[in-house]
């Protein structure tokens, strides 16, 4: 930053207090100089209250504005600078303690007011902090390739394998109709198989973890894979090793179906921490 | 096999990707309730526009949430036709004259 009026400092008038996210004091990260704030012009601080710390920076109110919020989400660059922001800073805290991960856009007007969330709440967030120490989240999520469905998955059903056998020795019209009609039967198979596999799946990594929820699946536009997603799942897992060996097992029974895993994180925990805490 | 399907056993962190991190960031972990929050976290706005978001692209953009439109994925025909589709229904809804329709089979 260059210009004069860009540094702002902290406790000034216009500036709130972003939190990420509440470690406890024991274990509050102590090295936070590496980390790139929502406001890249403040440094991520804790700030200690009781037995509870706040992971935290200063941001402009002007900035993180009610008002100005629907303009900004559909600004695709700082969106994804301040999420990727929130994101990272949650993550560094993790490598090295548990942490009760806040939603985006977590903003108290001061200091005073963020010191009285930790001392109201502190009975609540010691519960939260409590149910994800030493336990981390991982995201799986299964993808199928529609061409690799219709030579695999699909042709464990007989009449379609038997239809496929046709369509390959059949000519013309009737070879036309055929495999159309071949066409709409792997679409439905594959519309059933997916909600089996699903339920296959969350049984499995949710029996390998402490807990687990399915997530909604993304389109393709969001996901960044031109295959189906058929899965989404989140799962707070202990034994992480033991987790990704049974996912390994998983991808390899399914790999030929035309179905393939991934797997994401660790992420903070922001699918096992309760949406709302309650009032004091 | 690509880098992010599941390979064999490692520690190391799996890449995460935008949607990722937007479906988790702005839609999960703990949202404070009552006094203290500066009141720029409209929480039904944010979770409304954002689960449409992670539902679907088609109904983020009608909020007009549109940074994507970039992404060639919706810059097809396709892509056109539903969006002509949508404004027919849109006017049918508010009973304004609609726009011409294309003889559908």
């Amino acid at each position: 930053m260059s210009t004069a009026s860009g540094a702002v400092p902290l406790g000034e008038d216009d500036a709130g207090w972003y939190l990420y996210g509440v470690v406890s004091a024991e274990e509050a990260p102590t090295r936070l100089d590496s980390w790139a704030a929502v406001d890249p012009r403040h440094e991520v601080g804790v700030l200690v209250e009781g037995p509870l710390a706040g992971v935290t920076s200063c941001v402009s109110l002007q900035e993180f504005d009610e008002a100005a919020l629907p303009e900004r989400l559909g600004d695709a660059a700082w969106l994804e600078q301040k999420i990727r922001a929130h994101e990272q800073v949650l993550e560094g805290v993790l490598e090295n303690a548990p942490v009760v991960p806040c939603r985006f856009c977590t903003v108290y007007r001061s200091e005073e007011d963020l010191r009285r969330f930790l001392s109201e709440r502190s009975d609540a967030l010691a519960a939260a902090l409590e149910t994800v120490a030493g336990r981390v989240e991982l995201g799986v999520k299964a993808f199928v390739d529609r061409d690799r469905f219709a030579s695999g998955g699909a042709l464990r059903n007989d009449s379609i394998r038997e239809l496929a056998d046709r369509v390959s020795g059949a000519q013309g019209g009737r070879a036309y109709l055929e495999s159309r009609r071949l066409e709409q039967l792997v679409r439905d198979e594959l519309a059933r198989f997916s909600g089996e596999v699903g339920a296959e799946l969350h049984a499995r990594l949710r029996a390998a973890a402490e807990d687990g929820v399915q997530l909604s699946l993304q389109k393709p536009e969001l996901s960044g894979r031109e295959e189906e997603m058929l899965f989404n799942g989140a799962y707070l897992v202990e034994d992480r090793r033991r987790f990704e060996q049974g996912l390994e097992a998983l991808a390899g029974e399914y790999r030929e179906t035309g179905i393939e895993l991934e797997l994401t994180g660790p992420w903070p925990p922001y699918n096992f921490v309760p949406e709302e805490l309650g009032r004091a | 096999m690509s880098s992010r399907d599941v390979a064999p056993y490692s520690s190391e962190r799996h890449p995460a990707q935008l949607a990722d991190v937007l479906e988790r960031v702005l839609d999960k972990g703990i949202v404070i309730a009552g006094d203290i929050q500066i009141n720029l976290l409209d929480i039904e706005l944010l979770t409304v526009k954002i689960r449409l978001l992670i539902a679907s692209a088609d109904k983020a953009r009608e909020m007009g949430i549109d940074w994507w439109q970039g992404d060639p994925f919706l810059h097809g025909r396709n892509g056109q036709s539903q969006l002509e589709e949508r404004l027919r229904k849109l006017e049918e809804k508010a009973g304004l004259p609609t726009t011409p329709e294309e003889e559908e089979s």
